[in-house]
């Protein structure tokens, strides 16, 4: 009896030993990841937008994020959207509650500055303040503006679709005319060497400088791509310089061409076009209607 | 088997050459297909091995007066656990894209059997510190057994060396898939065997 | 070694008819049955005729998909079948099968009377998907091939095909059990209370537990199954796989049925790899292999070509 007490009171101890050990390094490294990854999106977004240490964002240059969530109520369903508005000096944050056929319901101030508008249990807790108990809502998406000065410079979309093996994340930059200017790929779990090629150059810088209406039709061509417009696809961001009439030459060539689709890997590259797609549509229609309703309820917004 | 009787460098050299984890113990094999595409998955992956093998070295062979012979293998188990865990918060945290890499793996190591067996065969009867040293070894022998499938793999299969372009094309693509990892593994082995095999034949010859 | 074939019939009949039965039932009492047709159109079944000025007008009825309730997909045609049952829509572009749609109508009117209006949510046959795990955990991602794990135990005890199949065997047990017992334990436990990080030695603590029970209930109910498969009991702990089933299952999120096919999938699957080994490395015993190849190097070539074979499955998707 007493060497079971002691093998109990042995194994009790050094759980909760080990759970000590584990919750304190937990800790330490939950704030370290999340700051991580938020410098992470911030360079990919910066990237996309091309600046980087050598070519640095001008002092007008400033980035707003507007959050949607799909508010429910019994069987009615609605869209809030938290967008920055401008309160004096400072930048608050507003719910927009739109129906689901894009008609603006009401506007609710909600107590939010941007810093704690970037956390999602904030905005939760905020938006819980604002709205009744009878409503939950469920967080959709979010959307950053980049802005010079009081233009709109390129909206940063990011978006998760269903790829070869598992899910691809991808973050994709579009002009106000919704045109593409970059496409980068975040995370993805393809094979390397075949699937994992997206991340190159050749294959996602295929889909900078698409018009909207490009995107809405693109497809996949099971093709090897030729070699000049591969050089000039990497050329973005290759060392070699070309001249510039045979740059010039290529995107005009190829600017009006469907994707090419990589070798081995067809299946990735058909799910990166699809996904690609139906962000591109599902976010102009939203955007289309958001402006509407912030021209017409004249809301402040900073962007 | 009783209380070691080398000193710290055999330690460590035992590791590496006559008890090679992967290539002689023919243990921890799950990896070492697997993650080892790049060289540099097999330096980290080593590391994080290395780091879990030592630390629970350690923390065995200080409190092992005090397992009760009856619990041996559960503490084994929730000692190498703890440490997989710190190992793993502590990479995603710190590297988020390797640890990407790895995938699974990280938290895989906690299953893989060459840890168990050193605690087992090792650290519960020897100091801390030369348990310390032989979990060195044992880390770095993982080590250089996954660098060294990930040199040929790489090499081979995408013309890199840790991401440096050394040959310029891409000889053989197959030997970035998994099905090649079971290749190269073999192939290493059977190499390994040669080379005791011939060592061998030297030695009885002189 | 056989187990009563019949005593195991009537519980897998009746879980095969609680799947069917869970994909067919819809959300309102005169609808029978929603279904996604071709690959841009959508099938209502109602339980009795419905009016055709109703049911042809597309104003009727609004279809989105779940997580997009505030993008409305454009219905291009309706047809009423001759029986006034069954209505198709059809829609302008191809549909994303693999989401759910809502379809909304106004107030259905059949007979002259009007009832609610339905809510009814259109999705791919839920056995369907749960057997694409099951296939994909036992062929496709196959655990031992295309993931490369559980591989020590696996050229430990594929020598032989009788402990080759008595492995898979034991081991499908136990990665049964463990698995659903992992599921519980996270979703009430582990998630609610925010202790992710202590899924690895909440998971290995599991694994003993669950080989420890098999061990017993073995022993008592079937002594003469403990006498062939009990020694492979403590190797399974030592197996990769049996680790990595309830991980994948915490990150996925599966709920129980998704959890238990993928258990079975991973177990099978390990077995069909240890039959297929042994049966080769059996042959292999007799050839003739170069001295330096005898043993686990030729064994792991061998493994080598069976990873090829299997990369053929690779992106197979059934349903």
């Amino acid at each position: 009896m007493k060497e079971i007490i002691r093998i109990t009171f042995g194994l009790t101890l050094s759980c909760l030993v080990a759970g000590l050990l584990m919750g304190s390094v937990f800790i330490i490294t939950d704030e370290a990841k999340k700051q991580n990854e938020q410098i992470n999106e911030h360079r990919t977004m910066m990237a996309l937008l091309g600046y980087d240490k050598q070519n640095p964002a001008p002092s007008d240059f400033n980035m707003h994020t507007f959050y949607r969530y799909i508010i429910q109520e019994g069987d009615v369903k609605t869209l809030g959207y938290l967008l920055p508005v401008g309160r004096g000096e400072e930048v608050g944050y507003d719910l927009v509650i739109l129906d689901l056929e894009g008609q603006f319901v009401r506007k609710e101030k909600v107590g939010l500055t941007p810093e704690a508008a970037a956390e999602a249990s904030e905005r939760k807790a905020a938006l819980r303040e604002v709205l009744p108990p009878s409503k939950s809502f469920t967080y959709a998406d979010s959307t950053t503006v980049a802005c010079l000065g009081d233009k709109r410079m390129a909206y940063l979309i990011p978006g998760e679709f269903p790829g070869f093996k598992t899910f691809i994340e991808v973050m994709m930059a579009v002009d106000p005319s919704f045109e593409v200017i970059g496409l980068e790929i975040m995370e993805h779990e393809e094979d390397p060497g075949l699937g994992a090629e997206i991340e190159q150059d050749y294959f996602k810088n295929q889909f900078d400088g698409k018009s909207f209406d490009q995107v809405k039709g693109l497809k996949v061509i099971k093709e090897p791509m030729p070699e000049a417009y591969r050089e000039y696809l990497e050329s973005e961001t290759s060392e070699e310089t070309i001249p510039k009439e045979a740059v010039d030459m290529v995107r005009r060539q190829y600017q009006d061409e469907d994707i090419y689709a990589l070798t081995g890997a067809t299946i990735s590259s058909q799910a990166v076009t699809a996904g690609v797609k139906n962000m591109m549509k599902k976010f102009a229609y939203r955007v289309e209607i958001l402006n509407d309703v912030i021209s017409h309820q004249d809301i402040p917004v900073v962007f | 088997m009783p209380a070691t009787t080398k000193n710290s460098f055999q330690l460590v050299s035992n590791g590496i050459l006559n008890e090679n984890p992967i290539f002689r113990l023919a243990l921890s094999m799950c990896p070492a297909v697997g993650i080892s595409t790049t060289v540099m998955n097999g330096v980290l992956l080593g590391i994080a091995v290395l780091f879990v093998q030592v630390f629970s070295s350690c923390t065995i062979a200080a409190i092992k007066n005090y397992i009760h012979p009856r619990i041996r293998i559960p503490t084994y188990t929730l000692t190498i656990a703890t440490w997989v865990t710190v190992i793993d918060l502590v990479l995603a945290a710190y590297m988020p894209t390797a640890y990407k890499e790895m995938g699974i793996f990280v938290k895989l190591i906690v299953a893989f059997a060459i840890i168990t067996m050193r605690l087992e065969t090792f650290a519960c009867k020897n100091s801390v510190q030369a348990s310390f040293w032989d979990g060195i070894g044992m880390g770095f022998g993982f080590m250089f057994g996954m660098m060294a499938l990930g040199l040929v793999r790489e090499l081979l299969g995408m013309g890199t060396i840790l991401g440096y372009d050394v040959l310029g094309f891409r000889p053989l693509l197959f030997f970035v898939l998994p099905a090649a990892g079971f290749f190269c593994v073999g192939l290493m082995m059977g190499l390994f065997n040669y080379i005791e095999l011939t060592y061998n034949r030297k030695k009885k010859g002189t | 070694m056989r187990i009563a074939p019949r005593a195991y019939l009537f519980p897998v009949l009746f879980l095969i008819a609680g799947f069917l039965l869970a994909g067919c039932g819809s959300d309102h009492r005169f609808v029978k049955k929603t279904a996604f047709q071709d690959t841009n159109a959508i099938t209502i079944e109602f339980a009795g005729p419905v009016e055709g000025s109703w049911a042809t007008d597309k104003s009727n009825f609004t279809v989105y998909e779940k997580p997009d309730p505030d993008i409305q997909l454009i219905i291009e045609d309706i047809a009423l079948g001759p029986d006034k049952r069954r209505v198709t829509l059809t829609f302008k572009d191809d549909l994303n099968q693999d989401q759910p749609h809502v379809v909304t109508t106004t107030d259905i009117r059949s007979e002259r009377r009007s009832l609610r209006p339905a809510i009814l949510t259109v999705k791919k046959l839920y056995l369907g998907h749960l057997l694409s795990i099951f296939i994909g955990a036992m062929i496709i991602s196959n655990f031992v091939f295309t993931k490369y794990l559980g591989l020590c135990v696996f050229f430990g005890t594929s020598q032989r095909k009788s402990t080759a199949v008595g492995m898979g065997i034991t081991f499908t047990m136990v990665i049964v059990v463990s698995a659903m017992m992992a599921w519980f334990l996270y979703q009430f436990v582990l998630k609610p209370y925010r202790l992710d990080f202590l899924q690895i030695v909440v998971f290995i603590g599991l694994v003993s537990l669950s080989v420890q029970a098999v061990d017993t209930i073995l022993r008592k109910v079937n002594p003469a199954l403990f006498k062939a498969f009990g020694v492979y009991l403590v190797l399974v702990i030592a197996n990769c796989i049996i680790i990595a089933v309830p991980l994948i299952l915490a990150d996925n999120e599966y709920n129980a049925f998704e959890s238990l096919m993928l258990a079975v999938g991973a177990g099978l699957g390990f077995l069909i790899a240890l039959f297929l080994m042994s049966s080769v490395r059996e042959r292999l015993d007799l050839a003739n292999v170069p001295p330096t190849f005898r043993g686990l190097p030729i064994a792991f070539v061998v493994a080598g070509l069976f990873a090829l074979a299997f990369l053929g499955f690779s992106g197979m998707s059934i349903f």
